[in-house]
């Protein structure tokens, strides 16, 4: 009995002239013929066979890969030993195994790039949706905020109100969207920093309880005595989870009221607990409600609106805070959604939570503004109207590399995409050149984006749509309060001095392009025009660079016109009027 | 009759497979089967007035878990280096590729294939990137067939040169 050709094996013998003598009868499946013409295969074997009768290391075989040819599937094994024995076996079991288990891998691979591909792609479209929304919102909501500050009759200040209302309930719409994407990218990051736990509790209430005192609900919370209030943690993050909650609690009650309750359920772990005596969920539906885009049923959502995915985000944000969070309801009674997080206890002082908003009103600041957006440009200047600001206003990063290389800015606010030149690259140029804070505006909400532009080198990143209060909180925490010259100039002249001002900023060009020109006869004529005008409006200062202008220029001498030049921009820079 | 011997190496599922099918037997399967060792088939082709038996050798698509067995390529008159046109990791893994044989078995004809050319709109392999190389290369589909002969054919023929 062949017992290898039953096993699936031929035997073959190579002998002294290189060829292969088959051993015993030829199994069925083995063509007749020379066998490195049926077998090409083995001209890469052969090598390593040949190495391998001659020293086989104290092994008994060695196998080749697995080959297929003809569609059946193949292996061979160096037998060591005295002859040079090579089996070659018709493997299609172990080629089988092999196969189901590489199909396997790379098809789980492929199906990997493909969703990873997918969630880049979406990632994309929702950054690039977030950005084509936001930036007519923040038109649209910054006119609004303008308008409430016009003088109105109590029908318009209605209209008003409704518009504002509409505009931040459709924002909020925006932001879960953009918050739930971002959860699911695996993009949010929690802050950790110092915070008063009881005024983050009461913000939120003092929060929901406009909404919930209009439906003439009461709201109220209750902290236990022995709950640490003084936490290191993400306050944003944790009030934005108990307004979602008190949100729903509002929604869902007509009368009685809402509590918020927090209590510490071990060391580091604190237990929150958000009663309403609302409609209630059926107990069906309790496990299902945390699930993406799941409202009770189909019916709620018509009734009451919103994206179902409060409970969503806010489920991903508690897990990220160490905890979980789950409901009690009883149909017609109401509901508890409670949830766990964990705290480190603070050690310092925590920061408030909201820095208060100075007026800008005593801070004239000279501004570079670049945005392609005219309605913008409009916005920011409206925001920063009682201001006194001086503010250039350009189209494009080229032109703000421009401005800012003539002239000194107190700050500027950068649009992040503008033709010609990107406002990442301008931010870069700039910043090449000064230390000036630097505003990146952008409609992304994205982490990317507030990266890239801290990386480019700005020095806040604000988000559109732009607040009036955001942008004059940003201003007076980041731009220095700097030796202003303060000029007391009589009533009846201030229409007339800005324009006066803004004329002497563009003899700064013309007397620099006169010196690198040697046009000492120009820089002379406007010196002279400077020294004799300056006084009478009741900048001083003015007439005496002129004078110093004008004699330097006479003197033909190029070093006293720079130094003087430099001295009137400085001047025009820093002076205030008051 | 001269014998040649190309080997097809790249990435898996890249479509070496697809292309000896293809060039083969003109057929194009959807299935997509991964390949384990060497699939070695034959073909005898005809360059100017030379006639050609080309022995394919689809070499195993390299992974995570597998490298390319070089001694595979022993004997080989010149390589198809196959990138799927739609994954910008399978240019990389062949441009990692053709340094690897020609560091080990010094310089040979090759060809570089970008394939599923019928997807085209869904490319992620830069064409400035590519040309960069400065190599010998062909935009194919096995599913249609283009450009396989053809790609074929023209490293045939720089093997008789």
């Amino acid at each position: 009995m062949n017992l290898l050709g039953a096993l699936g094996y031929a035997a073959v013998e190579r002998i002294s002239d290189g060829s292969f003598q088959v051993q015993g009868p030829a199994p069925e499946w083995l063509p007749s013929g020379p066998l490195l013409d049926i077998f090409p295969f083995l001209e890469s074997f052969l090598p390593d066979a040949e190495e391998f009768w001659a020293d086989p290391k104290g092994r008994a075989t060695l196998y080749s890969d697995l080959w297929t040819q003809d569609d059946r599937h193949f292996c061979a094994i160096a037998v060591a030993g005295e002859q040079k024995f090579l089996l070659i076996e018709s493997a299609e079991q172990r080629f089988q195994q092999a196969q189901s288990f590489v199909q396997y891998a790379h098809e789980a691979s492929l199906a990997r790039e493909q969703i990873a591909k997918l969630t880049e792609a979406k990632t994309e479209f929702l950054a690039r949706m977030s950005h084509e929304i936001r930036t007519p919102m923040n038109a649209l909501l910054g006119m609004v905020e303008l308008l409430s500050e016009t003088p109105l009759n109590e029908e318009q200040r209605k209209y008003v109100r409704v518009f504002q209302r509409a505009g931040d309930n459709l924002l909020n719409v925006i932001n879960d969207i953009l918050d739930f994407s971002k959860v699911e990218a695996g993009q949010i990051e929690l802050e950790n920093v110092e915070f008063d736990l009881a005024e983050v509790v009461e913000e939120a209430i003092e929060i929901a309880a406009v909404r919930a005192g209009a439906k003439g609900l009461e709201v109220g919370s209750r902290i236990q005595p022995d709950v640490p209030t003084h936490l290191i943690g993400d306050p944003g993050r944790l009030r934005q989870i108990l307004l979602n909650l008190l949100g729903n609690a509002t929604k869902f009650t007509e009368h009685g009221e809402l509590s918020v309750a927090v209590e510490k359920q071990d060391e580091g772990t604190l237990h929150f607990a958000v009663s309403d005596t609302g409609i209630g969920i059926p107990a069906n539906r309790l496990s299902t409600i945390f699930e993406s885009f799941s409202q009770a049923d189909a019916s709620t959502t018509r009734k009451y609106g919103g994206t179902g995915l409060g409970l969503a985000i806010s489920k991903r944000f508690v897990e990220l805070m160490g905890g979980k969070i789950w409901a009690e309801s009883t149909l017609g009674l109401g509901t508890t959604m409670h949830f766990t997080a964990r705290f480190p206890l603070g050690v310092g002082t925590p920061k408030p939570l909201q820095e208060p908003v100075v007026s800008l009103a005593a801070r004239a600041l000279r501004i570079l503004l670049a945005d392609d957006s005219e309605e913008n440009r409009f916005l920011i200047r409206g925001y920063l109207k009682d201001s006194g600001s001086i503010i250039d206003e350009v189209e494009n990063g080229a032109q703000a590399v421009q401005h800012f290389k003539q002239r000194a800015y107190d700050v500027v606010l950068m649009d992040a995409e503008m033709p010609v030149l990107d406002g990442y690259s301008a931010t870069r140029e700039i910043r090449a050149l000064g230390a000036t804070p630097i505003f990146l505006l952008t409609a992304h909400a994205f982490r990317e984006a507030r990266q890239r532009g801290f990386e480019a080198g700005c020095t806040e990143h604000l988000t559109k749509p732009i607040k009036k209060a955001a942008l004059l909180a940003a201003l007076n925490k980041f731009v220095p309060i700097s030796d202003r010259i303060h000029v007391a100039v009589e009533s009846w002249l201030k229409p007339v001095v800005g324009g006066y001002l803004e004329k002497r900023r563009g003899d700064v060009t013309k007397l620099r392009e006169a010196l690198d020109g040697g046009d000492f006869e120009t820089i002379r004529t406007l010196g002279h025009q400077m020294s004799g005008t300056g006084g009478g409006y009741g900048f001083e200062h003015i007439t005496e660079i002129g004078g110093a202008i004008e004699e330097a220029a006479l003197a033909g001498d190029p070093v006293q016109v720079r130094a003087s030049i430099e001295e009137l921009d400085h001047y025009l820079s820093a002076v205030r009027v008051e | 009759m001269l014998k040649k011997k190309i080997c097809l190496v790249g990435q898996f599922g890249v479509g070496k497979t697809s292309l000896v099918r293809r060039f083969v037997d003109s057929i194009f399967d959807e299935r997509y089967l991964t390949t384990i060792g060497v699939k070695i088939d034959r073909k005898d082709v005809t360059v100017g007035s030379e006639s050609i038996t080309l022995m394919l050798w689809d070499l195993a698509g390299e992974d995570d878990l597998a490298q390319l067995n070089a001694s595979h390529l022993r004997g080989a008159s010149g390589y198809i280096l196959v990138a799927d046109g739609c994954r910008a990791a399978s240019f990389a893994k062949a441009v990692e590729l053709q340094q690897r044989i020609e560091d080990q078995l010094g310089s040979m004809p090759f060809v570089l294939v970008l394939n599923k050319v019928d997807l085209r709109d869904r490319w992620e392999i830069k064409d400035a990137a590519v040309a960069e190389r400065g190599w010998p290369v062909f935009e194919t589909s096995a599913k249609a067939g283009t450009g396989v002969e053809e790609m074929f054919l023209a490293l045939a023929g720089k093997l008789v040169e």
